[in-house]
This record gives C-alpha cells, structure tokens and sequence, in this order.
C-alpha cells in the first residue's frame, strides 16, 4: 500500500504519533491520522481522483488544497459538494467520489432515456450515468 | 435573543489573529472565523531560511499567536465559511454555513488567492497549486508525488521549491510556463529575469546567489545573461531552473504522466523542434497571488487596482479602515507581501477597532507605534512579491483621501 | 494550445473566449454571460485573473478600478437549506 507520509523532515522534525482513523472512500476502507482532511488522507494512500467533471466526466484531483477552486467536491455522508480538502476525516466516515450527471444537452445520449421528472433525474445522478469513471 | 459581537474577524491568519490579540488585550467580545480546520491561515505552511541562517517555520510562528490569542480567551471557530456580509443601520450581519453572526465591527482578513498560469492539460489530477503543495508538504506532511515540476519561476515557487526538497520531494526543475495571453510576464524569460535580479538583495540565502549576480548589472547584461541563459539551467539547491525553457503542455489518461518541455527565445516564444518528454506524476503551476476580496467587493468598498499589490484592493487608508465605517482590511487583501507585514498590519486593525469600538483616543498611541512597525517590518522583510510596494501603498492611501474629501462634500 | 481550459469549473476554452469576443464584438462582461466563463462553482476565484487577461487582450479593455465581474454572494456556494434557515447566532 502506498505511503506518501513525509515522516521525518530536516527543519520541521519527526512526525509525532497521532491518533489512527479509519473511513471509506467509494467503499474502500482506508486509515489516516487525526488532522488529516479527507484529500490529504487519500493522497497519502497514493489517490488524486477525487470526482469527474459534472458534464465532461473528465477526472479531478485537488487544485488549491485550501477551499478556493471546489474541484475536490466529494460526497461525505449524505451532504453533497463537500470540500475534500477542507473536511477533517472522521472515524467511519463514508466519502464517495464526485459524479458525473445525465447531460440533457449531449445529441450522444437517445432522448428516451434523459430524465422527464426530477426523480429520474436524481436516480440516474445517483447511477452517475453516462459517467465513463464509474 | 441575538449576541452582538464587538467585532468578527473573517480569516485567521497572521492578520486576523494579530488584530484579535490587540482586540482582546482592550477587552473586545471578538469571534475570529476560519473555514480550514486549523488556525494560522497560509503562515502554516511557511518555511524559509532567513538571510542571518534562521529558519522562518509557520508552524512555530502560529502556534506563537494561537498561544498568546488562547491566554487572552480569544473565541476562534475553525471550519465556518463565510458566504455573505452585509450592513443594516450599524450592525454588520455575516451569514455563515453554521448560522448567522452579529457584531459592531468586522475585519475581512481573507489573505490571497492564487492566479492561473493554464497549461493544456492542467485540469489532469496531479496539476496542483504552487500553494497546494506547499499546504501537502508542510501542514498535512503528505508527499504530493513521486517525481514533479515547478512550473512559473517566481519568489513564491522558488521558496516552496525548496520547501519541497526538505521533504525529500524530487523536482524535475523549475520552468517557465508556455507563453499565451494568460500568462503574460510569466512566460517571458526578460521580465522573469528582471524580477529575479529585482527580488535578489531581499530573497533568502540561495535565491540571493542565483539572482545577485545579476542584481547589480545594466539591463543590457541581464539580457546577455538571459541570451546566454545555461541549456542545463541554473542550478539552485542542485535543481536547475531554467528560463529559457518552457512547458508547453501536460499529458496523460487518468493523471499526470508526463510533461512537454520546450526550449524558448529570449521573448518566451517555443522554439520548434525543441521539444523534449518529461515523465513527471504531478506538476506545480505558480501564477503568482492575488488579494482575495470577495467579502469587501460584496459590502461595496471602492477598489482600485494597483499592479504593484497584485491586483484590485479595497481602498483602506494606513489606519486600515475603509469607507464603510466600522469595516477594515488587513493582511494580504490589501496588497501581497509577506506574512510579517500581514502580521504586523492585523496589530494596526486591532488597535483602530479597538479605539473605534470603546471610542478611546489613547489608544491613538498604539496605532501610530503599530504604524510604525508595518514600515519598520516592510523595509526589513527578506521576502517582497512586488517590487514598488511603497508606491502601490501610497497610490491607495491616496485614493482612501480622495474618496473622503468627495464624500464630504 | 487553443483548447487550453481557462476555466476549470465550466471547462471554458481559450479559443471559447476569443472566439465568442469575435463573434459578438462584446464587452467583456458579455463574454463571460455567454460563455458562462468565471460563473461556476468556484464563482471565478481560480481563473478570474486569467479570464480578464484573455478578455483585456480580445476585448482592448484595460482593468478599471472596480473588481471586473461584480462579485454577487453567496461568495461560497450554500445548500438551500443554510441559505434559507435563519439559525442565529444565539448561544
């Protein structure tokens, strides 16, 4: 398993031992430290992707690290758009990546199948159709 | 039943924990907000060798602040995002993801954001922030990859170069980005030159060698030193950096794999033929920082826009206070420079908000003294981002004037 | 080069942007309700800067004094239900 912990350092000296936290991430268990946010933790296990463009499904990965540009939006519990990087983990919490969304605008998907009511919509939002990454 | 607060200061970086302290010292009911989980905004993440060999470490200087701020009872709520603040009669309501606050005073302390240097293929996972990596690096201690470059030769990527390094980070180089409208004096190997030889009296250690000597040289010299520029580049900390070569796009499926690197003429423009693959898993774009105004722009401060600060900043005058009364600016959303004079200026917003809120004159006495010190500190600081500060700082004290003698008439 | 991304929220290309200011002979402002450029989730932090860069070249207008594209809150995208809850700050 990767691990991308810069443990000892020159100036800012050795890591200290901190407390273990385990969550998972698209269903997959894995463990950080207290203090870690949620991109930072996956990051250390080797994981940039974090959602795909809503209508491109294009894969993105942190850009800022610090809440400006949105683009670590992930699913954390059941709250939506969460900031990846800003989001301490916590113990047995369930993040899923950002995804794709039906795109009512691409000649690509037969109109039979875009979404006539909301619930289709959210349905099919929640299937991430049409997103190539799931 | 609403508590109305003295003052809420938005940002708790050197800027906004310096003016609570000062707050608090005179006794104000002061709730400092922060949407990052730790306090200490981007001092955190600071780490640079000093000209005297002293290391400047962020995380010792915040845990210095917090320290003295934890003494004084200071009401600090990280993980709260501001979205909205606006001002019925004299009360200013900030409208936050965790509810609503009331106070008398605030102070929008929100720092910088980074611009973009666009790459063909910077949206691939792995293409991050100069700032992002510094905040993986040295807050989180998390490798951001195995094998990266920097791309955009600036102080700012020079620091966090370095930085990398300590880490044990593997760079490629550092190179400029490829020319486009965007990225404008970045691409330019001259004006990159020209803002090296600029910075290298004031820039730490290392920095001070590569660009020195050239500091003192004509323009005619620095320009032969650019026409000349070494193919290998110049070799700082054993990395080389090169400004005669630019990137001229990032590739891969999933991720960064790799890098286009071309040579450039001394104007940046790629020569054909040139162009040679670099296998990289993640890339660094610095473009340089921007004062982060939002909050400011939303509450209808007047701005102007001042190259030398980086961009648009609110109109504030020395005592930091705007044209809308009881609203002040501190740290970097006045202009970009560093985290001691953001430091030193959030001491001057605290003591004016202090004097304004319990409308005690003697504290004029400490404001002149803080004053004092945001000069003292400037002219001493070992890290400038823009040349010309002063002019840039009395261009909008200027302005802060006009706009009073207009609205009084 | 030209389908460089500009901005990364509404993946707006550089040729977008040049080629909508062509096309329309617009302001800049124009351009950026045309192509949505600026106007995503991150509501312009990332790529304002370089979207008036493209658009001062394309357009021939200088940066004036007041911030480019009016900043509108929320500055931060909200759910509706923290926009709509009054939930004051009364502990």
């Amino acid at each position: 398993m990767t691990n991308n912990r810069i443990v000892d350092h020159p100036v800012l000296g050795r890591l200290a031992d901190r407390k273990e936290i385990t969550f998972t991430f698209d269903g997959t268990e894995y463990t950080g430290y207290e203090g870690d946010t949620v991109a930072s933790a996956l990051l250390a296990h080797g994981i940039r992707t974090l959602r795909v463009h809503e209508e491109s499904k294009r894969p993105r990965s942190i850009y800022c690290n610090i809440g400006h540009c949105y683009e670590c939006r992930v699913m954390v519990d059941d709250a939506r758009g969460v900031r990846a990087c800003l989001t301490p983990i916590k113990e047995g919490m369930v993040v899923s990546s950002g995804k794709g969304l039906p795109n009512p605008l691409d000649a690509s998907i037969p109109p039979e199948e875009l979404p006539r009511t909301y619930q289709e919509y959210e349905e099919q939002s929640k299937e991430g159709k049409g997103d190539t990454d799931a | 039943m609403i508590l109305m607060h003295d003052v809420v200061i938005i940002g708790s970086g050197p800027a906004g924990l310096s003016a609570a302290i000062a707050c608090r010292e005179n006794d104000l009911d002061v709730v400092v907000l922060d949407e990052f989980p730790k306090a200490g905004g981007r001092l955190l993440g600071q780490l640079h060798q000093e000209p005297t060999g002293e290391w400047w470490n962020g995380v010792k200087e915040t845990e210095k602040l917090l320290e003295r701020a934890n003494m004084l009872d200071t009401d600090i709520r990280l993980e709260v995002s501001v979205y909205h603040v606006e001002k019925v009669d004299d009360t200013f309501n900030i409208f936050t993801n965790k509810g609503t606050l009331e106070a008398k005073n605030i102070l929008i302390a929100t720092g910088a954001a980074e611009s973009a240097a666009p790459i063909p293929g910077w949206t691939l996972p792995g293409v991050m922030s100069i700032g992002a990596a510094q905040v993986m690096t040295n807050v989180h201690r998390v490798k951001v990859g195995e094998k990266g470059i920097v791309v955009g030769v600036n102080v700012l990527s020079a620091a966090i170069a370095r930085e990398m390094q300590l880490a044990g980070i593997d760079l490629h180089s550092m190179a400029l980005p490829a020319a486009n409208v965007i990225t404008g004096d970045g691409s330019n190997p001259i004006k990159v030159m020209d803002g090296l030889a600029r910075i290298a009296h004031l820039a730490p250690s290392k920095f001070i060698q590569f660009g020195s000597r050239f500091a003192r040289a004509s323009a005619f010299v620095r320009n032969t030193a650019v026409k000349f520029f070494p193919p290998g580049g110049v070799k700082m900390w054993g990395m080389p950096v090169h400004i005669r070569k630019a990137v001229t796009a990032i590739h891969g499926e999933e991720k960064v794999e790799s890098v286009t690197i071309c040579k450039v003429t001394t104007d940046g423009d790629p020569i054909p033929g040139t162009e040679e693959e670099v296998e990289v898993d993640f890339v660094c774009i610095a473009g340089g920082l921007y004062p982060l105004a939002e909050l400011a722009a939303v509450m209808g401060v007047p701005f102007k826009y001042i190259e030398e600060l980086g961009g648009h900043v609110p109109v504030h005058n020395e005592q930091m206070e705007t044209d809308v009364e009881g609203l002040y600016v501190a740290g970097n959303i006045t202009g970009i420079e560093s985290a001691k004079v953001a430091g030193a200026q959030g001491t001057v917003a605290g003591y004016s908000i202090a004097k304004h809120a319990l409308q005690d004159h003697s504290l004029e006495e400490n404001i002149t003294n803080a004053m004092e010190q945001v000069k003292t500190v400037r002219a001493n600081a070992s890290i400038q981002f823009h040349p010309k500060i002063d002019q840039g700082r009395a261009r909008v004290a200027q302005a802060f004037e006009v706009n009073a003698i207009n609205s009084d008439k | 080069m030209d389908d460089m991304i500009v901005c990364r929220c509404e993946e707006v290309s550089l040729k977008n942007l040049v080629d909508t200011a062509e096309k329309y002979n617009c302001s800049a402002r124009e351009v950026k309700l045309r192509t949505r450029a600026g106007m995503g989730y991150c509501g312009g932090r990332t790529c304002r800067p370089a979207v008036d860069a493209v658009l001062e070249n394309a357009t021939g207008e200088k940066p004036r004094n007041d911030v480019p594209l009016k900043v509108q809150p929320p500055v931060r995208p909200m759910a509706l239900s923290v926009l709509g809850g009054n939930d004051r700050d009364d502990e």
